[in-house]
């Protein structure tokens, strides 16, 4: 149960996302406007007049002066209803709880291998430092934030899908409908988000272990006569664990806007493609739902790591 | 998949009859049972964009036609190598040339059950000309009234000849909607849930995700169609749908880059089809101010450029070298027309000397910024830069760019683009040529070439209309309105077992043939 404390600070959070949300929506919704480019030619079709693009935007409201339009927009989105796609009709709400499913799974898939696979590399090379499985990790770890991950998504569908025939190379499978074909569907465009987190994760876990046990409270357990087994551990692994939870939750926001090219490298469905179509083709209820979305979601993962600081760490309240 | 995608079909007696009918007069290609190709199974699709709506008359994307041909039927169609009208739903005629008369197939229904009839049409008609949604409302400009005269007969009266109607009504214009699922949806929801009288229904469309279609029991062509369904992967990246195809989730990628040839050669088991299309890939001009409005300047443009080397470098080769904006296997190529202008720098600087640009020149140029537009800009600099016409440089999407350029920014002086065709060639040269057409980004026009374009409407004949695009073509080209460079081939990878697919000269998929082997 949480402190009343706690309770007070994680509403503050919440009711801090409000002007967040209304500032981030205003300057995407401004730059939309500023950025030459006019929807009402791509809706007026293939054999567009002057007339039929000028019908247009009366019709939509695209006349309109920016602050009304924006206005327009948020008294909707304040009652719940994000409009509909400009370009085809669909509901934003649809959209999303489309594709926000395919996005979550490859980033929380990615994110798992990044821990699962950078802690141990991070324990072991700090664990030995200096040595040549120091050296070893840390190469790994260079080549893992040097390598594009568009480029190793594309290796991996040329070797996996295309070359042995193990997983597919696109496309997405509703984890409702069929969990294992979700999890095989997502399983290289998750190594491809992972490959920069691995890094990043082994590295900095690394330089934090590295430090706690090399400093005096170390030395003193060693002294005591604790195994370095017991003091990795119980000693090492918790003074770090703030750290790393900094890392993950930075590494969620960074995954979550990497997957803008991973999505189109696999055809993933997801809210990168979704985002990206709307913004080139200027189709604003889109952007601005996907960006009201996406600032939910990051303000919840801060909002989620604050709250596990103060549990991991009573000096913070 | 059915069991009936693994059992042969064979027609029964009056199938067989009724498809000797129709195989003889022409309404249909050689019979399936006669070709080899099953009946069954379900066709699985990298799809090149999201559709825009799936209502033929209110969807924005020449991507769309894909989509819509398998949902519905159009009045007049064409053939695939020539674009020929030929009769679709209903044959037509003109009694005289202010009339046309639609005469309808009878026993043709819509998905709804509802029957295709004269009402069906004057509805979709009427619809297309007046709603406030219709995006096709300049199709059908020449039509002054619409008259049942007949259960299974229309009448258009027109303001004036027009005798591109029929390959009008083969587009988003001829596709007929069910009157009664308009009527009861309302709004944009047709957009979303269309009901057609094509040879498949339609089932689900998730945005960016997935169009799906299901075959129609009861369509009025015997026989057809061979396949159970259809289901489209929304695919934009091309190079990504084609990896789908070579992985084997998908059937078919179409409307590929010339430059991924190598990757479907090396595919196993992918077939390679390859066709010329309408799809000319030039640079269009705003030739109503300087420098361009000097017809010496444009046509020191147009022989600054070495097309054969264009085709080569920007297509793999695969692609026709362009002399105008319709290809060598159209009804109304003008062959007197090639040759018009040789790759000749040193003509192209006397032009310009000529017109007062001894030094050279600087143009100011907009152009896209996807992978195949960036490498088609390089060249294009390259070659005109040697006769000293010197490209000030934009780049962009596409909705960016052009906006700029046709809409009232007016931005560049040129823009490298394409133009993707039309079934008529009277659409191509008015909706790109005519005064204040929005293709014609200067919107001036010469009032010999207006009289051209109305003239090339005037006559059923297509020999007699052919002649007057050649003049049409000549005045363009001898103009310099515009710099063709070359006509994109069709690229389409298709797995092995598909069977019957026919590429078109509009360069978008229909499938009316297909099987699944």
């Amino acid at each position: 149960m949480l402190s009343a404390t706690k309770r007070r600070i994680i509403g503050r959070r919440m009711l801090q996302t409000i002007p967040v949300i209304v500032l981030s929506t205003f300057i995407v919704f401004g730059l939309l406007k500023l950025v030459p480019g006019d929807i009402a030619v791509t809706l007026a079709g293939e054999n567009a007049t002057d007339q039929r693009i000028a019908e247009i935007r009366q019709m939509y409201g695209l006349d309109q002066p920016f602050l009304v339009q924006y206005g327009e927009w948020l008294w909707k989105a304040v009652q719940g209803d994000l409009s509909k796609s400009l370009l085809s009709g669909e509901a934003v709400l649809t959209s999303i709880a489309r594709c926000f499913p395919n996005t979550l799974l490859i980033v929380v898939m990615g994110l798992s291998i990044a821990l699962m696979v950078g802690i141990p590399l991070g324990i072991a090379a700090a664990s030995r430092p200096g040595s040549w499985l120091d050296g070893l990790v840390m190469s790994i770890a260079s080549l893992g934030v040097a390598i594009p991950n568009f480029w190793l998504a594309m290796l991996l569908v040329a070797f996996f899908a295309l070359g042995l025939n193990w997983l597919p190379a696109t496309g997405s499978v509703p984890f409702g409908e069929d969990p294992g074909g979700a999890l095989r569907h997502a399983l290289l465009p998750a190594i491809a988000l992972a490959s920069g987190g691995v890094a990043e994760v082994s590295r900095q876990l690394r330089s934090s272990l590295v430090e706690i046990l090399s400093s005096q409270q170390v030395r003193t357990l060693h002294a005591k006569g604790l195994s370095p087994s017991n003091i990795l551990w119980r000693h090492g692994l918790k003074n770090v664990s703030v750290n790393l939870l900094t890392v993950i939750s930075l590494l969620a926001n960074r995954m979550l806007a990497a997957t803008v090219v991973v999505e189109a490298v696999f055809a993933i469905p997801g809210m990168g493609g979704l985002i990206v179509n709307a913004a080139i083709n200027r189709d604003f209820p889109v952007v601005q739902g996907v960006v009201f979305a996406m600032v939910l979601v990051v303000v919840l993962i801060n909002l989620t790591a604050d709250v596990l600081y103060s549990v991991l760490d009573p000096r913070i309240s | 998949m059915s069991d009936a995608a693994d059992r042969p079909w064979a027609p029964g007696r009056r199938e067989l009859l009724a498809l000797m009918g129709a195989a003889a007069i022409g309404a249909l290609p050689l019979p399936a049972w006669a070709q080899g190709q099953s009946k069954g199974g379900v066709l699985k699709v990298a799809g090149a964009a999201n559709p825009s709506s799936l209502d033929p008359a209110t969807g924005g994307s020449g991507l769309d036609h894909t989509f819509l041909w398998p949902i519905y039927d159009t009045l007049v169609e064409w053939e695939y190598a020539t674009l020929k009208p030929k009769p679709g739903l209903a044959r037509w005629s003109f009694p005289e040339p202010r009339t046309m008369v639609l005469d309808l197939n009878p026993g043709i229904t819509f998905h709804d059950g509802t029957p295709l009839d004269a009402e069906a049409v004057k509805f979709n008609l009427d619809r297309n000309r007046a709603d406030q949604r219709s995006n096709i409302k300049a199709d059908l400009t020449s039509i002054d009234a619409i008259e049942v005269t007949g259960p299974l007969q229309v009448t258009l009266k027109l303001k004036n000849p027009d005798f591109a109607l029929p390959a009008i009504l083969s587009d988003r214009a001829g596709m007929m909607v069910s009157p009664a699922n308009i009527k009861a949806l309302g709004g944009n929801e047709s957009d979303r849930k269309p009901v057609g009288a094509g040879a498949w229904k339609f089932v689900s469309w998730a945005d960016n995700e997935r169009v799906v279609l299901a075959r129609y029991d009861t369509y009025w062509r015997p026989g057809r169609p061979y396949l159970d369904g259809i289901e489209f992967a929304i695919i934009p990246e091309l190079a990504t749908g084609l990896r789908s195809v070579v992985a084997g989730q998908n059937d078919m990628a179409y409307s590929l880059p010339a430059r991924l040839k190598p990757v479907i050669d090396r595919a196993k088991g992918l077939q390679v089809v390859t066709a010329p299309t309408l799809y000319c890939i030039q640079v269009y001009f705003n030739y109503a101010r300087a420098p361009l409005d000097n017809v010496k300047v444009r046509q020191a443009f147009n022989y600054a450029l070495d097309r054969e080397v264009f085709v080569k470098a920007a297509l793999s080769g695969l692609g026709e070298v362009a002399h105008m904006t319709l290809p060598k296997t159209h009804w109304a190529f003008d062959k007197s027309l090639v040759g018009l202008y040789p790759h000749d720098p040193d003509k192209a600087r006397k032009l310009l000397a000529e017109a007062g640009h001894k030094d050279g020149i600087e143009i100011s140029y907009g152009g896209y910024n996807d992978q195949d537009s960036v490498l088609r800009s390089e060249i294009l600099q390259d070659q005109l830069g040697k006769v000293g016409i010197r490209l000030k440089s934009t780049r962009g999407t596409i909705p960016e760019i052009s906006a700029q350029f046709f809409g009232a920014e007016k931005k560049f002086d040129v823009l490298l683009a394409a133009w993707t065709g039309r079934p008529d060639p009277s659409m191509t040269y008015a909706l790109g040529f005519d005064k204040g057409a929005y293709y014609n980004a200067g919107r001036e026009a010469d009032p010999a070439l207006v009289a051209l374009i109305r003239q090339s409407r005037e006559s059923e004949d297509l020999a007699a209309r052919a002649a007057v695009f050649a003049k049409i073509q000549r005045f363009v080209m001898e103009n310099a309105l515009s710099a063709p460079l070359a006509f994109q081939f069709e690229l389409d990878a298709l797995a092995g077992r598909v069977k019957g697919y026919e590429p078109d000269l509009l360069g978008k998929p229909k499938f009316e043939n297909v099987s699944l082997g």
